[in-house]
């Protein structure tokens, strides 16, 4: 299985638009986001957030701090939110075609199309982000055999390990070569090995093909060791925001977990930052 | 590198996103792409029919024949004629129409409902299709299904009846059949909070609605108050203006059946639609 060169060009078979002269806009700018459920939860209240073109960012809180409910909001998961989500300058609410062509999510839960084959899942996917079919099954082929996963190309995905099944997950985030990834913890349930791989795959995809990404994950050394930014949420609102030591140097502790704890600790306790 | 790790990133390489993307995606780029879409989650639902065959296709096609064979063939034999044509031509349009509105129903309503509940809407709702695409997508799946069944049943008992006297009119009560029940189902889809409502619907509304239709007898034959309930059978207009088209026969005024029949076919359309892109049920 050979590698497959990461500064080949390629022409955009999705409508993705081709690379413009325009002055930079920023990969996600949030202003003061607010979403109440229909239950009355508020799941977000006046969240800002911006995530430059390029960037590889952290989002960080504990379960049901709101994050779910932020990416769902920019990818059309979640309705009705009050504010502006702008991803490359799309209005994601009011614009939704066009943002979202722009966007790849990989949710935090595995749900595969059981009817598809892993390289149905990928090429199908592709289609729906208007690929041209021949184009989509290319793609698929060359993200199977970037994820290990050449072998298991006619395999339904119930059939494959937790392992792969999250591999494919990502993998069908990447399809039409989305500029704004987004990873909603990607590693959850994943051995260290592969998960140290997945970082370096990450890495790569931000360094050679300057997609920007929004990771969420629990793992901190895993935030710490790949984003430039990271946000703490929690309570549906930004509770601090920084580099790792930006972060580590305001609250204090050798590591990013200790800053952490302090930021969600303080935040609980209504000394939001 | 160890087994399963994801290798050098794929893709357009690194001169390719150097810049900003160009804000001004064109309107006639973003209608193509929809097309392309459109056409593949049409194409994943004909394709989910046609694996399913053994589930899909066979159980209402073996339902229909058998209701041929014992109505038209067993029993015929005694009951040889109704309204003065061939029993087994008096019932085949009311079963062409059973199975188009039952097919198309639980295609749509099923595959929806089963992309919600296993949670692979999402890859759906995440693109960039409008609702009305997707609805229409799923919707082809539910048309596909009920007119290939019918294709099949009309194949089978064709060869034993007098023939079609208008296939225009017997061919266009099909569509507009399949359309409205299409719409329904994927209403449904969106309705139902698990599979059991899912199935009361199918079961207890669909299924009485048509067999009641006036499929197997001339409603000028029911004594009251049979009489005026079937009337207010919205199928049993369906099922009249399809028996116009294959034998000529008909009870009510077929062209204003069809005008209604299509009125609905487009209310019910636009409803789903309605459904899907409000979403409620689909997006918290």
């Amino acid at each position: 299985m050979g590698y497959v060169s990461a500064s080949r060009r390629r022409s955009p078979p999705c409508p993705c638009p081709d690379p413009g002269t325009l002055p930079a806009v920023h990969a996600l700018e949030i202003t003061d986001l607010t979403k109440v459920y229909d239950d009355g939860t508020e799941a977000l209240a006046d969240l800002s957030l911006v995530v430059p073109d390029g960037g590889f960012h952290g989002l960080l809180g504990p379960n049901g701090s709101g994050k779910s409910t932020l990416i769902g909001i920019v990818t059309g998961l979640v309705r009705g939110p009050a504010g502006h989500v702008r991803v490359f300058g799309h209005d994601a609410v009011a614009d939704p075609r066009r943002a979202r062509t722009l966007v790849g999510l990989a949710p935090q839960e595995v749900h595969l199309d059981r009817f598809l084959t892993a390289r149905e899942v990928l090429s199908y996917h592709g289609r729906y982000f208007g690929m041209q079919k021949a184009d989509a099954e290319a793609r698929a082929d060359e993200l199977l055999a970037a994820f290990d996963l050449e072998g298991k190309a006619g395999t339904r995905p119930h059939r494959l390990s937790g392992g792969m099944r999250r591999r494919l997950l990502i993998a069908r985030a990447l399809v039409h070569r989305p500029r704004l990834a987004i990873l909603d913890e990607p590693t959850a349930g994943v051995d260290l090995e592969l998960r140290q791989d997945l970082w370096k795959y990450l890495s790569r995809l931000r360094d050679e093909q300057r997609t920007s990404i929004l990771l969420t994950t629990h793992y901190l050394e895993e935030a710490e060791a790949l984003c430039d930014r990271i946000s703490m949420i929690q309570g549906g609102r930004i509770v601090a925001e920084g580099t790792v030591p930006e972060l580590i140097d305001r609250f204090g502790g050798p590591r990013l977990e200790d800053a952490y704890l302090r930021v969600m600790r303080g935040a609980a306790a209504g000394v939001g930052s | 590198m160890s087994p399963g790790a994801p290798r050098p990133a794929p893709g357009d390489g690194a001169g390719a996103a150097a810049t900003v993307p160009d804000s001004r995606l064109g309107e006639a780029e973003l209608r193509a792409a929809s097309r392309r879409g459109t056409a593949a989650l049409s194409g994943r639902e004909v394709r989910r029919v046609t694996k399913l065959w053994t589930q899909t296709i066979l159980p209402p096609v073996v339902t229909a024949v058998l209701f041929m064979a014992v109505f038209g063939g067993a029993l015929g034999g005694e009951l040889r004629q109704v309204s003065g044509i061939q029993y087994l031509w008096f019932i085949l349009p009311g079963l062409l129409v059973t199975t188009v509105s039952g097919q198309a129903f639980a295609n749509a309503s099923t595959s929806l409902y089963q992309a919600r509940n296993e949670g692979y809407i999402d890859d759906v709702l995440s693109s960039p299709l409008r609702s009305a695409e997707v609805v229409l997508s799923y919707m082809v799946g539910g048309l596909y299904r009920g007119w290939i069944t019918a294709g099949i049943v009309a194949a089978c008992a064709l060869p034993f009846v007098e023939g079609v006297e208008n296939w225009l009119l017997a061919i266009v009560v099909l569509m507009l059949t399949g359309i409205i029940f299409s719409a329904l189902g994927v209403i449904t889809g969106i309705w139902a909070d698990s599979f059991d409502q899912q199935a009361f619907i199918a079961a207890l509304i669909i299924t009485p609605l048509a067999l009641l239709g006036g499929v197997f007898y001339s409603v000028e034959t029911l004594s009251e108050p049979w009489r005026t309930l079937t009337m207010f059978d919205p199928i049993y207009y369906l099922v009249d203006a399809e028996r116009a088209g294959i034998t000529g026969l008909h009870e009510s005024a077929v062209w204003l059946s069809v005008l209604v029949a299509a009125v609905v076919a487009v209310v019910v359309t636009l409803w789903a639609v309605r459904m899907f892109r409000t979403g409620r049920r689909l997006r918290p």
